[in-house]
């Protein structure tokens, strides 16, 4: 390349005055830099300019410097405010840097009390778990508490019973349908009163209910009584006269006017 | 601002200056981008918006994005001039697109040169009262096309246009007035 043909062109004065595209300007610059030449020329001539410019009042306005640089601080004040507000990734890079000191002591503090809350949860989860035991063996003995109670106040009742001058005992045995069965027969001679207590006859099943009968000579057995199948002593119908025996059959729920003598569990006599 | 009298900085050693201290977000970075190129920039933003009130505001934004952008500046892609050049245009054109920007430059530009002796003042420097002395030596017409060319934002062709001449002409003026100058400062 003819370096003073370069020059004389007038490229240079049209770089410096901003005559140029900017691809023209990059190569401008790197012709400079391969050029030493060009490079002198292209810097006295900026130099030259700027003295012309002082001294012809041809600078710009120092009042532009200062507004800018009002502009860069309002600028970086609104970024430091927003490092305050955003989550912004790069912004949350220059916020550790600003304030290092007390976002460390944080985070201790922080994974201090993180790991108190875990001890102190895990304390909480093993208390409120042998809690919920003791509750729950509470209610078992509860449960059997009152059963025993209750077992107790039915049997102080048909000892109650087997104890009374009062009353007539007759145990009744169970027959070929159910040979372990039993039960007994209160029959109070004051009141004539029949009591049942249950001491052992299978569950009735389904739509199916237990029966007392009081049977005379010559007679057919007279209704003294349905009952539930428990183990309270239970007071059924007043029964008169000269009772031989007394029995129980199984009859539909609700009873029967008619004994069901082939379904009788139960019988003792007088 | 080197004087004539003192040894000027070469203009590589005041580019590296300033592109190291915009690298380190030292704000003297910006000082010294307007005490150099101030003019030349202001002159570029002249070429897009002729009202030079509004040329200066856009002056200054360019200085904000110069700041906000020095991040992206590669040495390797650019000088330092072009790369300041590329945001004065871009910022330029950004305001001409905000409003409507077709007065004409003839109200403007009354050429007027005045004589300098009559500009100066008390807070004139002695080494700007030298300067002035020695561009009094430099002919008016030079002065007025240095000044439409550098400083005033007009093209060669638009200072063809308002002189008369031939575009070849302009080219060959400018480069006389600027050896001119050189033999001055």
């Amino acid at each position: 390349m003819n370096v003073k043909e370069y020059i004389e062109s007038g490229i240079l004065e049209k770089y410096v005055a901003g005559e140029l595209s900017e691809q023209e300007m990059l190569e401008v610059e790197r012709v400079a830099m391969q050029y030493p030449e060009v490079k002198a020329e292209l810097e006295e001539l900026q130099e030259a300019l700027r003295v012309y410019a002082k001294a012809s009042d041809k600078t710009p306005s120092k009042d532009i410097l200062e507004k800018s640089l009002l502009g860069i601080e309002k600028g970086e004040e609104e970024r430091f405010m927003a490092v305050l507000n955003e989550s912004d990734d790069e912004v949350k890079i220059k916020r550790v840097n600003v304030i290092p000191v007390w976002s460390i002591a944080a985070t201790i503090l922080l994974v201090i009390s993180l790991g108190f809350n875990y001890i102190f949860y895990s304390q909480f989860k093993q208390t409120k778990e042998r809690l919920a035991l003791l509750e729950q063996n509470n209610s078992v003995l509860a449960e059997k508490a009152s059963n025993t109670e209750q077992e107790l106040a039915y049997a102080e009742l048909r000892v109650a019973h087997f104890m009374s001058e009062d009353n007539i005992h007759v145990r009744m045995d169970g027959l070929e349908i159910s040979p372990e069965s039993f039960a007994n027969v209160f029959w109070n001679k004051k009141s004539n009163a029949v009591f049942i207590s249950v001491d052992q006859l299978p569950e009735p099943p389904h739509g199916h209910q237990y029966q007392l009968w009081a049977i005379k000579d010559g007679q057919a057995p007279i209704d003294a009584g349905i009952f539930d199948h428990n183990q309270l002593v239970q007071e059924l119908k007043v029964i008169k006269g000269d009772v031989r025996a007394f029995a129980v059959t199984l009859e539909k729920e609700g009873g029967s006017p008619i004994a069901t003598v082939d379904k009788t569990y139960v019988k003792g006599f007088i | 601002m080197p004087s004539a009298t003192q040894s000027i900085p070469t203009k590589t050693a005041i580019e590296t200056q300033i592109v190291s201290l915009l690298c380190q977000q030292d704000k003297q970075s910006i000082k010294l981008i307007f005490d150099y190129y101030g003019a030349a920039l202001l002159n570029v933003i002249s070429r897009i918006i002729v009202d030079r009130p509004m040329a200066e505001e856009v002056l200054q934004q360019v200085l904000i994005k110069v700041w906000n952008n020095a991040a992206t500046y590669d040495q390797q892609r650019a000088g330092l001039y072009s790369w300041l050049v590329a945001i004065s245009r871009n910022a330029a054109l950004d305001k001409r697109k905000t409003r409507d920007f077709k007065e004409s430059q003839t109200s403007k530009m009354a050429i007027e040169v005045v004589a300098l002796e009559n500009k100066l003042s008390a807070d004139d420097s002695l080494e700007k009262l030298m300067a002035k002395q020695l561009l009094e030596q430099l002919p008016n017409k030079y002065r007025l096309l240095i000044d439409m060319s550098f400083f005033e934002g007009y093209s060669h062709q638009e200072i063809a246009d308002k002189l008369e001449v031939p575009i070849g002409t302009v080219k060959t003026r400018i480069r006389t007035a600027l050896k001119h100058l050189r033999s001055f400062v």
